[in-house]
This record gives structure tokens, sequence and C-alpha cells, in this order.
């Protein structure tokens, strides 16, 4: 019996685990996420489809908001930036994560504090990370200028929030600071669970470093990066406090956001009715984005 | 690189072992100089937070403690709700984790991704539904509610993680347990939650940032300003005097939100290191 | 934020006491309501002091005024008020939840330009016949008045009034030579008077302006606008004449000062909080800034502040009349427990001693005058404003001009800092029409 039970493949472990003790398990976290997901939810998608005064009856107008959607030139400008921006910090996250990650694997003398190093920023909250970055950024306070005019790249202190491009940089250089230890954590416990047999077989190979991170860790590494790529680009394309506190959608709206469209829509017309549906939009997408991922994920298991 | 704490079980040759001193070398001053990179923005926060001009002064914080209804609520309230999604994201995660990772049922896959899904809602748009429902539960402008709602954020990040951390632990361990007459239930204690605490102390340690940072969800679902917690005081700090913002109490605010956190960090990362430790010495 | 605490059981006895004094004092003439709509109240003989305990919602940006006029009542009536200040730039979301929830406090408070929204939107009750019975109803601040004003029926009384002004550093005047008594009676004599003060000390800033911030910018340039003749919006709110020859020879004169250097680079991106520093640290010769600027920024060897009107390019002056108005949310069940907080928020007693007294404008024209604000003819002029001064009424302001993201911000700055104002500015003016006009 035993033999038999080790040798089973893993779709037939069901046999000795009961369907519903899984079932049970897994209820309590279902219920809540039912309870004050679902139900919302739903209360949401009735929004989307009503005309939703604050004070009042609600009105239903079928498929109204959502053609509005199309006529609001800012949803489309704030798409085509969103998506420029998870673009770019996924990139950027994952590099550095990735990169971190490696240079505080092992144990040695003073690992420790460069992981707490690392990893400090994110216990401060995005709020908070925002306006300590906003103080750093402000013309003429700026340390990072006087690094540059220290080493003559620039002649006169950078106008960070006032430009485009500057205040898009500006954004990713906080992010990236406030998140990368984050990343880094989970690709972290991703490389501690590859056993250190699998590297000395790559050593015995004759592999060298860049293959040994190509061919060995990546591939293993796989469901901590796509954890990792679900979270960051779901958090790109939510993108809100980063650019509401840093640049409020500015200079000249070239940082809106959907979601400051959203919140624009909702707490300033307070057109709930208009913010639910440009919700329904991006959450639909962002289910289809992550499930289409997570299907890509499995076939390649 | 790995010379301190390696195992001997290669025995290297001399030229490899120079090498990799070399790169140990070239690496640690890199990492060094990171670390003081991403240092920068808090030290700096920290010490403008204890100056004034040239000297010291504690104002700065004198005026955050006094600020609104004065720091200790704020704190208080906070930790309410800090400690409430903490234990609740943990009590729900760690079972569902386990589900989810070593059991086949009927609509398990639905589940997840209805899990995961919470992820992709815009905080904001859910929040006033939330609000309106969590009136009909009677939990309107309590901190047990905003609680409720940090752990249904928390959820998919939560389930996510000790998913993974279960299906890492070979089965065969478990399997041997319960063999040896276990029950489901104490196999999965005795040796599966052993194998995960790092993943327990992830979890629990980002319910715990989640809660204590967050400032959109208290802000909408509390009325009382005395139940605040303190991101909106901090907010209402930038914000209250305007045109001009005082930088040093905020920079203040900052580093006390952000203490807790960070000490909270250093005392588990021994606990996390341990278990890593742990997790290789078994492998 | 600051939840006043309620006080301890004999202070309140006290209280009571103190507060029928009061009453006999200050409401002595007070009568019922004079008309028979739904308003009539059982309770106008205890004059609504009935010892109820009501709600009140405020923005962070008045809370030393609110926190001290709600202490005050609370210490002579037997009602008490629960204050909970809001940071400004959430407390639309916070409203917008709660009135969802139907879960709005007794008392809500509101930045004056949101207020005719507030009153479309049916979070107020119609006060105007409580209004109507106060001695002193016609010297409320008219243009509070009138935005809280929607088809005739008046929802809310002025709250906290803040004028803007062009505010004077007289010593960098002084220094180069400047008479600073009357340095801009027209926005054209205002950039000599920069050329000259730039021209002997070349480091000084000229005029510095929130030039990123669509709320400031409407509070502080729009004046000018007024001053010269023109109109910011037509009557009903749905037009914006910003477009129009007056509007445009205003941009073009600040464009000018801008292209000049009189205003300095900094301030197109300044988004407001940190719009008083130039001025508070002396780096700046003029700023323009409201009323509550002269309470919070400290004079010192660097600054004297003088403070004069807004000008208009060739003259006039004009103040946008900015603040918050008070009113009692719908679905408020203690309307008259409420209205005796509104009454007496308005009334002598509250505008010369607990707001006049600490140099904040009083609400009321008749009191502009007082023993409090005659120590300081800065602040007589600063309450004047509150009646010369508008308040412009739109629907749809706020999300208009004020949100970061709305299309008023960038018509403003391409007519403060663009190459071509008389192009630019009509060309952006249809999306803010187009904002307007949404329902």
């Amino acid at each position: 019996m035993s033999a038999i039970a080790l040798t089973r493949r893993r779709g037939r472990r069901h046999s000795i685990r009961r369907p519903r003790t899984g079932f049970l398990l897994v209820l309590p976290a279902a219920l809540v996420a039912v309870g004050l997901f679902v139900v919302p939810l739903v209360l949401a998608a009735r929004m989307s489809v009503s005309d939703w005064p604050l004070l009042g009856e609600p009105s239903f107008t079928g498929l109204e908001n959502y053609r509005a959607i199309a006529g609001n030139d800012l949803v489309g400008q704030a798409l085509g930036f969103t998506a420029k921006y998870a673009a770019v910090i996924l990139v950027v996250l994952l590099a550095v994560a990735l990169g971190l990650a490696m240079l505080v694997r092992r144990p040695r003398r003073g690992v420790g504090l460069l992981r707490t190093a690392f990893f400090l920023p994110a216990a401060v909250g995005l709020t908070s990370a925002a306006l300590l970055f906003y103080e750093l950024y402000f013309a003429g306070l700026s340390p990072v200028d006087d690094a540059l005019t220290g080493l003559g790249l620039i002649d006169r202190p950078i106008d960070w929030l006032g430009q485009p491009g500057t205040a898009f940089l500006s954004v990713v250089i906080m992010m990236t600071w406030r998140f990368a230890g984050f990343y880094m954590l989970i690709l972290l416990a991703g490389l501690q669970s590859i056993p250190d047999d699998v590297y000395e077989a790559a050593r015995l190979d004759g592999a060298n470093r860049w293959q040994t991170l190509r061919h060995v860790t990546l591939p293993l590494l796989r469901p901590s990066l796509a954890l990792c790529t679900i979270l960051i680009i779901t958090g790109a394309l939510l993108a809100f406090e980063q650019f509401y506190v840093l640049t409020n959608g500015g200079p000249d709206n070239s940082t809106v956001t959907l979601v400051i469209v959203i919140v624009r829509e909702a707490f300033s017309f307070l057109d709930l009715g208009s913010a639910a549906a440009i919700s329904m939009v991006v959450l639909g997408g962002l289910i289809v984005l992550n499930v289409v991922q997570l299907l890509a994920l499995r076939r390649e298991r | 690189m790995t010379a301190l704490l390696t195992r001997p079980t290669a025995a290297p040759g001399a030229a490899r072992r120079a090498r990799h001193r070399r790169a140990g070398v070239v690496s640690g001053v890199l990492a060094a100089l990171l670390a003081l990179l991403f240092a920068f923005p808090l030290v700096r926060a920290a010490i403008l937070s204890v100056t004034d001009g040239g000297g010291l002064t504690t104002d700065n914080y004198g005026k955050l403690a006094d600020f609104g209804a004065g720091l200790p609520t704020y704190l208080w309230n906070s930790a309410v709700v800090t400690v409430i999604t903490v234990a609740g994201s943990l009590a729900l995660a760690i079972p569902a984790g386990y589900g989810f990772a070593r059991y086949t049922f009927r609509g398990k896959n639905l589940i997840f991704v209805l899990i995961l899904a919470i992820l992709m809602i815009p905080h904001p748009t859910i929040l006033i539904p939330l609000y309106v429902l969590l009136g009909d539960l009677g939990l309107q402008n309590t901190l047990i509610g905003v609680a409720l709602v940090m752990i249904m954020f928390q959820l998919p990040f939560s389930v996510f993680m000790m998913r993974i951390a279960f299906s890492a632990v070979p089965e065969e361990l478990e399997e041997a347990a319960m063999l040896d007459g276990c029950s489901e239930t104490r196999a999965m204690l005795r040796v599966s939650l052993a194998a995960v605490v790092p993943s327990v102390v992830t979890v629990g340690l980002f319910a715990f940032f989640a809660a204590w940072n967050e400032f959109l969800t208290p802000l909408i679902l509390l009325n009382d300003g005395s139940r605040f917690t303190l991101p909106i005081a901090l907010v209402s700090l930038r914000s209250g005097d305007f045109g001009a913002v005082d930088l040093g109490a905020l920079q203040a605010g900052v580093i006390v939100s952000a203490l807790p956190c960070v000490v909270l960090f250093l005392l588990l990362q021994r606990h996390y290191v341990r278990g890593l430790l742990a997790g290789a010495l078994r492998g | 934020m600051a939840r006043v605490q309620r006080r301890a059981r004999p202070a309140r006895l006290a209280a009571a006491v103190a507060a029928t004094a009061l009453l006999l004092a200050a409401c002595g003439s007070d009568d019922e309501p004079t008309s028979t709509g739904g308003q009539t109240d059982d309770t106008a003989d205890a004059g609504g002091d009935t010892g109820a305990t009501l709600t009140m919602w405020a923005r962070s940006v008045t809370a030393p005024q609110t926190e001290a006029l709600v202490e005050a009542y609370n210490a002579t009536h037997e009602n008490q008020i629960e204050l909970t200040v809001v940071p400004f730039d959430s407390y639309l979301q916070k409203v917008a939840a709660a009135a969802g929830g139907r879960e709005l406090p007794d008392l809500l408070a509101a930045n004056v330009v949101e207020a005719p929204n507030y009153a479309q939107l049916g979070l107020w009750q119609d006060i105007g016949d409580r209004i109507d019975s106060l001695d002193h109803a016609d010297a409320l601040a008219p243009s509070h008045i009138d935005a809280g004003t929607v088809d005739d029926k008046r929802y809310a009384v002025p709250h906290v009034v803040d004028t803007s002004a062009l505010y004077v550093n007289t010593k960098i005047l002084e220094a180069a030579g400047v008479d600073p008594a009357d340095p801009a009676p027209t926005l054209r004599a205002l950039a000599d008077n920069i050329a000259t003060i730039q021209a002997a000390n070349p480091d000084v800033q000229g005029l510095y302006v929130a030039g990123s911030c669509g709320g400031c910018l409407v509070f502080t340039i729009w004046p000018s606008i007024w001053a010269s003749g023109g109109e910011v919006l037509g009557e009903d709110g749905t037009e914006s004449l910003l477009d129009q020859p007056e509007a445009l020879e205003v941009f073009e004169a600040y464009n000018q000062l801008f292209a000049d250097g009189a205003i300095p680079e900094a301030a197109r991106n300044e988004a407001g909080p940190t719009q008083n520093e130039p001025f508070a640290n002396g780096q700046a010769a003029f700023s323009l800034l409201g009323s509550k600027a002269l309470a919070t920024i400290p004079e010192s060897d660097a600054l004297s502040i003088g403070v004069v009107p807004i000008p208009g390019v060739d003259g006039g002056r004009s103040s946008f009349v900015g603040g918050d108005v008070l009113g009692i949310s719908s679905s408020s069940e203690q309307a008259d427990a409420a209205w005796d907080f509104v009454e007496w928020t308005l009334s002598d007693e509250a505008q010369l001693e607990v707001m006049a007294k600490n140099k904040n404008l009083t609400v009321r024209t008749d009191l502009a005058s007082n023993q409090y604000s005659e120590q300081d003819p800065r602040l007589v002029l600063l309450n004047e404003l509150v009646g010369e001064g508008r308040t412009p009424y739109a629907g749809n302001f706020f999300q208009t001009f004020n949100d970061p993201n709305g299309p008023g911000l960038p018509l403003m700055r391409a007519g403060l800092f663009g190459d071509d104002p008389a192009a630019e500015v009509p060309e952006l003016n249809g999306a803010v029409n187009d904002s307007l006009q949404r329902n």
C-alpha cells in the first residue's frame, strides 16, 4: 500500500485526501471573498448600468455608462499611459528585485543588514513613501540635484515633477525604492526553495554563472516570478496613490492613470454609475490578462 | 561568495576559491552601496525630523503628539485594526492555502480565481458598496469593519503565498506521517506547517504593513474622527494648513508610522532566517 | 479629525446656565419662522438647545476656526457637537460614501465653490425660512449665500470666509525705493514696480503664484478679471467666459510677467502645498494669497507684510470670497438642534469673540469693522473684501476648475505660461464648457 501510494501521480492523490476536507479548509476564505467582495461587486455592477445619484432612487440606464466611456477622452489617454507605466515598472522592478535577491541569497556576514536595508522601504506606507519623495524631488531642495550638479551633469536643479518625462521617471524611481525589497523577498523565498544539489549538478556540468541563471535559476523560480509579475502588473494597472501624491496626474494631465479617472468620475463628478462602469471594464481586462497568464504558466509546467 | 558558510561537500580547487573570493568582494561592495542608497531617504527623514535649522529639536514630535485627537488615539486605532487584520489573514489563509495545495474538489479553480480577482478591483470603486454593506451588518464606523475589509483586500496575496508554500513541501513527508497513524490535520500541523513558517511570517508581516499603512479604507469606512487611524492623521497633517505644509512634523509622522513596521521586521527576520536555514538543512 | 470631547457634568450644568443667559441676550428678538413651509419647529421655545448630540464634518483647511467655534459652543450650550475634521483633498470621497449609506452628519460644511453642487444633489435641507428669521440675515456674506442657493431655496450659510489679496513684502519694496502703500493700483503698475525691484536686487522673486493648482489660480487670478470689468462664467454657471477679451487681457498681462521673469519659473509648477514659502522666507516681493495667510505667515527680519487688493489690468479691485459654508444635512433628524448651532455661529458673540478675536474674518458684512479688526488695517481691508468680492457659481465648479485633472487648470496654465495665450485659451475653452455642462 505504501509503495503504491508513494508512487502514485499527483492527480490520483485525492484517493487518500477527502475532497470535502479540502473544501472545508477553503470555505472560510471563500465566505469572506463572497461576502465582502462578490456582494459589493454585484452592487457595483448594478451601479454601472444605472444613473446612480448619491441620494434618491437609481434608475436603470442600460449600457449608457459603458457607451460614455468611449467618448471620454481622458480614459483613452489614461489607458495608454497606464499600459506604458505597467510595462516599464514590470521590467525595472523584476530586474532590480532579482538582482537584489541574488545579492543576499546566501548567508554570509552582514547579509541580514543588507536584506533589512533593501526591505526597509516596504515597511513605509505607499502614501508616506510618496510624501517622502515629494520632498526629495521638490525643486531647489533636492539632494539628487545637488549630487548631479556636483558631478557636473546638470547646471541647474531639475524640475523633477514639472516636466512630463521626469515626472514619470520620478514615480518609477519612487516605486522601485518602495517595492524592490518586497519583490526581492518573494524571489528570495523562491530561490531558497531551490535545492543546492541542483546547483551542484549544474556546476559539475560546467555551467557558467549566466547559464546557471538562465537554465537553472529562472525556470525553477517560475512560480515566484509569476506571482511577482501578476502583482506588479495588477498593481501598476491599478496605480493611484503614487501618482495622486507625487504628480496629481500632471503636469498637464501627462500622468493620469485609469484609477485616477475612476476617482475623478466617482468623487469629483459624483457619477457613481460612470465610475463603476470604468471599474468593471478594468476588472474584466485584468481578470482576462491574469487568467491567460496563469494558464500559460500551467501549460508550461 | 559562499565561502563562509557552505557545507564542505565539494572541494573546489584553489583557483576557483580565489575567483569566488574576488566575486564576493565585488558583490559585497556593490550590495553595501545599494543598501546605503535604499536607506538614504528614510535616514534623511529621520534626521530632518529631529533637526531645526542647526540644532536638535523635539518640536516636530511634539506637534505630532498633540495633533487632532492626539497621537495615542491614532496609534491605538491603527493597532486594533492591524492586530485583527493579521490574525484574520492568517486564520483564513493557512487552511485555505493548504486546501488549495493539497486537495482536489469541485469548484476549486473557480474559488481560487475568485479570491485572486480581489486583487484586480480598484479599491475606490468597491469601497462605496462596502460602506453600505457594512452598515447592513452593523459594522459601519467600526474598527472591526475596517479590519474585515483589509483582510479581504489581503486575501489574494495571503492565500497565493500559502498555496505556493505548501506546494513546495514534499507531500511524501506528510503521507509518511499519515501512514504512521496521524490524521490529515495532524499531518499538516506536524510536518507541513513547520516547514512553511517563513511564509506564515511573510503573510502576517504584509498583512501588518497593509493594515497599518492603509489610508483610503479607514477614511471612507469610519465616520468618527476619534476612530481614525494614523495614516489619516498624517494626510491631515499634510493638508491641514494649505500652502504651508509642515515638512518637519510630516517627516516625524512618517518615522513614527514606519517604526513599528521596521522593528517588527527586524524581530521576525531572525525567525525568518531560521526557517530558511531549517529548510536548507532538511533539503 | 479632532473630536471635541463632551464636557463633564458639572461643567455642563454651568454651561446650561450660561447658555440661557446668552440666549436671552443674543436671541431676544428671535421670532418664529415667518413662513409656513415645512419647517415649523415645535421646540422653538427651547431654541433648539435641547441637549442633543450632533455630529459635524468640516474640511481640514477650516480646522482652526471650526474647532474654536465648536469648543466655545459646547462650553456654553446643552447641545454638544462632535466634530470630525476630514483631510480637505478627501472630503468629497467621504461625503459621497456617507451620502450613499445615508450616514451624513447632522452638520455638513463644504467648500463654498461646491455649494451649488451639494444643494443640487440634495445633501442639505432648505433653511431659507430659518435664515430669514435672523436679524442680520442681509449682512451674511452675500456671495456665500448665493452659492448655497438653488431655485430660490437657500441651503447654507457662510461658515468660514477667506478672501484673496495681493501680499506685499514691504521690506523688499522699501529697500528698492518703491512706495509700499499702493504698489499695485493696476497690473501694469505692478509690473513696473517689480521691474524696479528686480533691477535693484536681481535675486528677488517678483510675484509668486501657485501655477499648478486650479483652486489657487481661480482664487487669485480671477479677481483681476472681475476688477477689469470682465466675467468668468455665464449667469447659470454652464458657460465659461474665460475666452472673452477681458479675461484674455488679464492672462496676457500675467503671461508677460512670467515671460519677463517677474513670476519665477518655480511658480509654474507650484501645486499649492508650499505656496506660502517663497513669500514667508522673504524671497518674493509679492504673492497672491488668501486672508488666512496673514495669521499663519510670521513676520521676520526679512518680511513685513502689507496687504492690498488684487487689481485689474488698468485699475479696479476685486477678490474671490472663498472658504466654507455650513448646512444641515438632509438626513439629519435633529434639524432644530443643528440650527441652534448654525444660528449661534453667526451671532455677534461667535463672530467677534471667537472669529475676529483670533484674527479671522467675520462672515457678516456689518461686523467688517470691529474692535479686533480695527487694530490691524490689513484685517479691515480683508474684511471689506468679503462684501465686495465674488464667489463664482457653477454646479460643476469643483470638477472643472479645482480637480487637478479637470479641464480648467490646463486652460489657466496656457493663459499664464503658454506661448500664445490669445490663441491657446479659446481653444481649450470648449473642454471647460463640456465639463460645466455635463449632468
